[in-house]
């Protein structure tokens, strides 16, 4: 059982850390990871006098024992040889810290008989002195606000809106990394590890209540207690949004089962429904993950599931067409009214606008900011229209773009200014084509101001459908 | 035979597969529709009791060691009339015991032949991290082939109900696609709900299979029902 009277706030948004075990082999990487730390101090815990001038020279005030450092301990990293393990975790209960973090592996995930008897061992200690324990096998804490990390190459500064709870430290890790090159910032990030004292549902109830945190994510691999998941992941997809990231989905063999029923009912297909039957949301991939989060944080909220579509060619509006309505959306007529507005002006030499508007000839290439608003207003009044995707056209733009960054920054301001004035979600869809880095550029200035931007037509359409099925949820439609 | 002791019954007798008429009536004491089967053990019951359940009427072996009924010659369908139904009977006890001379043949059983609606299955399976979970597919080669079914985990709310029934892929079946009957996609999502409250009321029931279901434009009836009990008796059965 798991003790659900852990105080996750303190060891989660600590005001003191302390590394146990930092060492030269290792490049010092906690105390790196943590040089970014500005709540409070950072001190380290290391008994061999080898190591102890390197850590020295970083700054950073070494103790032999942690019962030395002064004052209250609310995060410590623990990285000793796992024989050392359960002597500092019982040194962290006796001190009374506020959690520790066991970054120190080989215990029972190795599957071998010393790892599992010090696994249990940690965690007789750990529940007989009440300790918050985050892992063993993990890489611990992101806080991006207070500038703890995973990884020296993570954000640090501003405070992000996103949880995420991962079974894997790369994942972690990746998540905090890729996310934030897509506009997705982290608030809280724990890699759980062999998760031996905290689960899954403690992290995720703490998420739930934490007023940072906008939206979940999270990568699993599998569930202890299901029951107590089901509870946790019910109570926070009622108040955010919750993207489940579920890693090893095929079955390794078929149930054993005298039923029908039970051979079809693999674990995963079962997974997948009792996300939805939470009303959280299903995820197949780091990317995938990411680009549901985008939609859910950076394109506003809607229940309905027609598209108001724009390209600038014929061919990408059949095609923009297609991923949309693969992904469960409509694109539907749009109203009279709506025609009778493009008629007067829209060119139908080379475009259309029954929906999608094929519009390069109507704003030309060069892009006419004011008619480009006209023809958004018009999508945002039509009452057949629930969100609008956009194509950007960068495989014939990116070189205008590069050589005349102007003319980026005015199309984007007026993409924001849509955003701002209409209820409607908008995505913009920036494919890399043959101009990869110029549209690496292109996507980070479309990210400065908030817009949801998809690399491809169907991650686009797949990240809004999910979005749009999580509003429809919380509306108690469907 | 209260439901606590069809269980205990099979129990005593160190069974976790319960007969037809055994799952059967446990269904149909909580509210579950099926098309009720009752246990004849010689000829005049079986006619006596196809006269009650009226006709056209199917007659099935019931022996422990036999599984496969129609393989061993063990079913008669279409039966119209009693006297048909009393030489089925004889029928299907010879071709059975020629089959499987070492099986205990416990008698036969005689249900009604419902009228063909269109064929959905309703299951259940305890998994091992969120227990019970109930399935909803279509029947036939669309379940085996297509895999085109719905989990949710016990107990269901309405919602759940709905969006089980929404969600397969063929579902169009269901709603009068080429002008096929519609089915009754309100009592499909209300038996579904029924079956819920069943596997929550019953810890002792590991697995379920209502297969198929006969779905009509005006109510659903379970034609077979399977049941397999949990290795151990659930503490918490009544």
């Amino acid at each position: 059982m798991t003790d659900t009277s852990h105080d996750l706030r303190r060891v989660l948004a600590p005001k003191t850390v302390v590394v146990v075990g930092s060492k030269r082999a290792d490049a010092y990487m906690w105390l790196r990871n943590y040089s970014t730390f500005t709540a409070g101090p950072v001190y380290s815990v290391q008994i061999d006098p080898n190591e102890i001038p390197g850590i020295e020279a970083m700054g950073v005030k070494n103790y032999t024992s942690l019962m030395d450092v002064p004052g209250d301990v609310d995060y410590v990293m623990c990285a000793v040889p796992r024989p050392v393990a359960p002597r500092v975790i019982a040194d962290c209960a006796k001190k009374g810290v506020g959690g520790v973090a066991l970054f120190t592996s080989g215990f029972a995930e190795t599957g071998e008989e010393e790892g599992i008897r010090l696994q249990e061992q940690v965690l007789q200690i750990a529940r007989e002195g009440h300790l918050t324990l985050i892992g063993p096998n993990c890489m611990g804490l992101y806080n991006r606000k207070l500038g703890i990390r995973q990884s020296t190459d993570q954000g640090h500064g501003e405070a992000g809106d996103v949880g995420f709870i991962s079974q894997s430290g790369t994942h972690a890790i990746n998540f905090g990394l890729v996310g934030e090159v897509h506009g997705v910032r982290v608030s809280t990030s724990i890699s759980i590890g062999n998760a031996i004292v905290l689960d899954v549902p403690d992290y995720l109830d703490y998420l739930t209540d934490d007023a940072d945190t906008r939206v979940i994510a999270m990568y699993i691999e599998g569930v202890k207690d299901g029951p107590r998941f089901v509870r946790s992941l019910r109570r926070a997809a009622s108040m955010k949004p919750v993207v489940v990231w579920k890693g090893g989905v095929t079955d390794a063999g078929a149930r054993a089962t005298a039923s029908h029923t039970g051979s079809l009912a693999t674990s995963s297909a079962v997974f997948r429904a009792i996300v939805r039957q939470c009303g959280a949301i299903a995820a197949d991939s780091l990317e995938d993950t990411i680009d549901v989060v985008k939609a859910l944080l950076h394109a506003k909220p809607a229940t309905g599931r027609g598209m108001g579509l724009m390209a600038m060619t014929g061919g990408q509006s059949v095609v923009i067409t297609d991923a949309f309505v693969n992904a469960g959306l409509d694109v539907p007529r749009l109203s009279a009214a709506s025609y009778e507005q493009l008629a007067s002006f829209f060119n139908i030499i080379g475009g259309s606008y029954q929906n999608p508007l094929d519009m390069g000839g109507t704003i030309g290439f060069g892009g006419s900011a004011e008619t480009l608003r006209k023809l958004f207003e018009i999508l945002d009044a039509d009452p057949n229209v629930d969100a609008i995707a956009r194509e950007m056209a960068s495989g014939f733009l990116a070189r205008m773009w590069q050589s005349n960054p102007a003319s980026l920054d005015g199309l984007l301001d007026t993409l924001a200014a849509h955003k701002q004035r209409s209820a409607k979600p908008f995505v913009a869809i920036l494919q890399p084509q043959h101009v990869e880095d110029v549209v690496a550029m292109a996507r980070k200035r479309i990210q400065e101001r908030e817009l949801a931007v998809f690399a491809s037509f169907e991650r686009g359409a797949r990240a809004l459908r999910r979005a749009v099925d999580y509003h429809r949820f919380r509306a108690g439609l469907d | 035979m209260p439901p606590s002791a069809i269980i205990d019954d099979a129990r005593k007798q160190g069974r976790v597969l319960l007969t037809e008429i055994e799952a059967k009536q446990l269904l149909e004491d909580a509210g579950v529709p099926v098309s009720p089967a009752r246990l004849a053990r010689t000829r005049d019951d079986a006619m006596k009791m196809a006269e009650q359940l009226g006709f056209p009427i199917v007659l099935k072996i019931v022996s422990p060691q036999i599984t496969h009924k129609s393989d061993v010659g063990g079913v008669a369908l279409n039966l119209v009339s009693s006297e048909d139904v009393g030489a089925a009977f004889d029928r299907i006890v010879a071709a059975a015991k020629r089959h499987e001379p070492d099986a205990v043949i416990d008698g036969v059983a005689v249900q009604r032949m419902e009228k063909q609606g269109i064929e959905v299955i309703i299951g259940m399976i305890s998994d091992p991290q969120f227990g019970p979970v109930l399935m909803f597919g279509l029947g036939g080669v669309l379940v085996e082939v297509l895999k085109d079914v719905a989990f949710r985990v016990v107990p269901l709310n309405e919602r759940d109900a709905r969006q089980m029934v929404h969600e397969i892929k063929g579902y169009p079946m269901l709603d009068g696609y080429r002008g096929q009957d519609l089915a009754d996609v309100a009592g499909l999502q209300q038996l579904l709900l029924k079956v819920s409250d069943f596997v929550e009321r019953h810890p002792d029931v590991a697995e379920l299979d209502l297969n198929p279901v006969f779905a009509y434009k005006d109510g659903a009836i379970a034609v077979d029902a399977r049941i397999v009990l949990t290795a151990d008796a659930s503490e918490a059965s009544p």
